[in-house]
């Protein structure tokens, strides 16, 4: 077969082949850049990075953890973190598991309206919360940056413990309530083991879209709830602070450890 | 990315009241904080302002009027859907060879280096990509310090503050949502379609333009409306490196809700954008819908 292939396929296409393969490349470089500068500016002993680096410096580091007002940016992001992600997955696994277990007109609705903060304009999202919060005296408080926070992360927890369902063997859950458990006892016993891969993985979506979210809390926040990438958008709207360098490479280090968690749990492939 | 759930098919029976009570907290929690926001910017886009810009009782669409009649707001619209859509197609061109060449590459290890290029950003703040854009664009950036010191420029040049520049790294943020659904589309494709063409004749060009990319539309299509949505909505980026002038209503709004505390003014315009971007959207996903039934037959 593979030989009847090369005598019928013309040799313009080992051409096209190559240069889709290197025009692909390119394209992956391009996506990497970014990262590869904010490495490359974190580790560099000058306000601006230099091309090719002349030395190695962790000053900003030390900057960053000299400076009271960024670690207590961390800290607000670290109380976020910790808050919206075990609720925003606990509400995303029990809508995902009704979503895939329900029969009903309109479903389809339902399902495109939890899904839909992923695409809705942030402003829209920013100003309807902030006017909503207000009136509930929640400005600017953690608990309404909090509830932001499980509102823009939602979507992803449910689509990821979506995946876990729809590959699970749904006969084990007829099976154990045919042996005469009950319907919780049968989600927490049977369901829940098997797509706990998905729970973790959306779970992991949860704490990294909390601890990078910025274009909602810019409405919610106050001088006292300043989170980090808060902190990290008025340092660059305002003046350049080269402890921001040092900044974005924290932020790099837990998103390759949030990669390894996706990898291990439902995989990469699956993940979006 | 794709914006649909996995979601089968089968009847059940037995555990649905246990479904709708699991149903129930998620529900809430979005009919609090999204369907209500949502009524309440509606009832306070309506709402009129004082000269101190304090919110009156009474109503009427003063803001809709000033927004469809400024020059200023018509053509922040214009700009941002311009952008948005530019966005798109870009991201849609450079995601085709990106997401071939993830199809087609046989290593496991490649292929998860692809993957974790892919996702990566995903994970990654908006904050910390803009940031990056900001080191090699600045006037003593990255691409400025090689130029000078290549000897190809004397004067940095200015990079940054403009439109190419914010459409340059829109489309690196937004690349990945065009790149995995293409994939997705790319890779359900069977070997022996392209295989069948070639043998009946057609060279890899022809095969490419009547086999391949009539089958990818779909995947493509979904790439471009999340790309769209994305880009017409968002003013961090923008913000960043495009500065506070730029004419994209996204920063407008932002402007008018944060900094001069014009709510219902910024509430109307922010409505105004949805409409419009869902509308376009809503034509798109049509469209594709349409495609797939041409090509799939179902």
């Amino acid at each position: 077969m593979a030989t009847d292939r090369d005598f019928t396929a013309p040799v313009s296409s080992i051409g096209w082949r190559w240069l889709g393969r290197v025009a692909g490349g390119l394209v992956y470089l391009f996506l990497i850049l970014p990262v590869l500068v904010i490495f490359l500016s974190a580790f560099s002993p000058g306000a601006y990075p230099q091309f090719p680096p002349e030395s190695v410096s962790l000053r900003w580091f030390q900057a960053f953890f000299d400076n009271r007002a960024w670690l207590k940016a961390l800290q607000v992001s670290a109380w976020l973190l910790l808050v919206v992600t075990p609720l925003t997955t606990l509400l995303g696994t029990t809508a995902a598991y009704a979503l895939a277990r329900l029969q009903f007109r309109g479903r389809d609705v339902l399902q495109a309206f939890v899904l839909s903060p992923l695409i809705i304009p942030q402003v829209v999202l920013g100003i309807a919360l902030l006017y909503v919060l207000t009136g509930m005296g929640l400005s600017g408080s953690l608990t309404g940056l909090a509830i932001g926070h499980i509102l823009v992360a939602l979507p992803y927890a449910v689509r990821t413990v979506s995946v876990s369902l729809a590959s699970m063997d749904r006969r084990l859950e007829t099976a154990s309530m045919s042996l005469g458990a009950t319907p919780a006892y049968t989600f927490r016993h049977v369901t829940l083991p098997l797509i706990k891969p998905g729970i973790v993985a959306g779970a992991v979506f949860a704490a990294v879209t909390s601890f990078g979210e910025v274009s909602v809390s810019l409405f919610l926040t106050a001088p006292g709830t300043v989170t980090m990438p808060v902190r990290i958008f008025t340092y660059i709207d305002q003046t350049f602070d080269p402890v921001v360098n040092a900044v974005s490479a924290i932020f790099i280090v837990l998103a390759v450890l949030a990669l390894v968690l996706i990898e291990r749990t439902i995989g990469l492939t699956k993940a979006m | 990315m794709n914006i649909s759930l996995p979601l089968s098919r089968v009847s059940t029976s037995g555990n649905s009241l246990f479904s709708w009570l699991l149903l129930a907290p998620g529900m809430l929690f979005l009919a609090a904080f999204l369907v209500v926001p949502g009524i309440l910017l509606i009832v306070l886009s309506l709402h009129d302002v004082d000269g101190m810009l304090m919110v009156l009782p009474t109503y009427s669409f003063s803001h809709y009027i000033e927004a469809f009649t400024s020059a200023g707001y018509i053509r922040a619209l214009g700009t941002t859907l311009w952008v948005a859509a530019l966005t798109a197609v870009l991201c849609v061109l450079l995601a085709y060879p990106a997401a071939w060449l993830l199809v087609s590459t046989r290593s496991r290890a490649w292929r998860t280096v692809l993957y974790v290029i892919l996702i990566s950003p995903l994970l990654t703040s908006v904050v910390i990509r803009t940031f990056a854009w900001i080191v090699l664009l600045a006037q003593n950036g990255l691409i400025n310090d090689v130029l000078r010191r290549l000897g190809l420029i004397d004067a940095p040049l200015a990079l940054l503050w403009n439109m190419k520049a914010v459409i340059v790294a829109y489309v690196q943020v937004m690349l990945p949502f065009a790149v995995l659904p293409l994939a997705t589309s790319l890779g359900e494709i069977p070997a022996a379609l392209p295989r069948a063409s070639q043998s009946l004749g057609a060279g890899a060009r022809h095969t490419f333009l009547h086999v391949v990319l009539p089958l990818t539309i779909p995947g493509m299509m979904s790439g471009a409306i999340i790309v769209f949505a994305l880009a017409a909505g968002s003013y961090v980026t923008p913000l960043l490196i495009g500065g506070r002038l730029q004419p994209l209503l996204p920063i407008g709004i932002y402007q008018q809700a944060l900094q001069i505390a014009n709510l219902p003014l910024a509430a109307a315009l922010s409505l105004t954008l949805l409409v419009v971007t869902a509308a376009i959207a809503g034509v798109m996903s049509y469209v594709q819908k349409r495609w797939e039934r041409r090509v799939y037959g179902h």
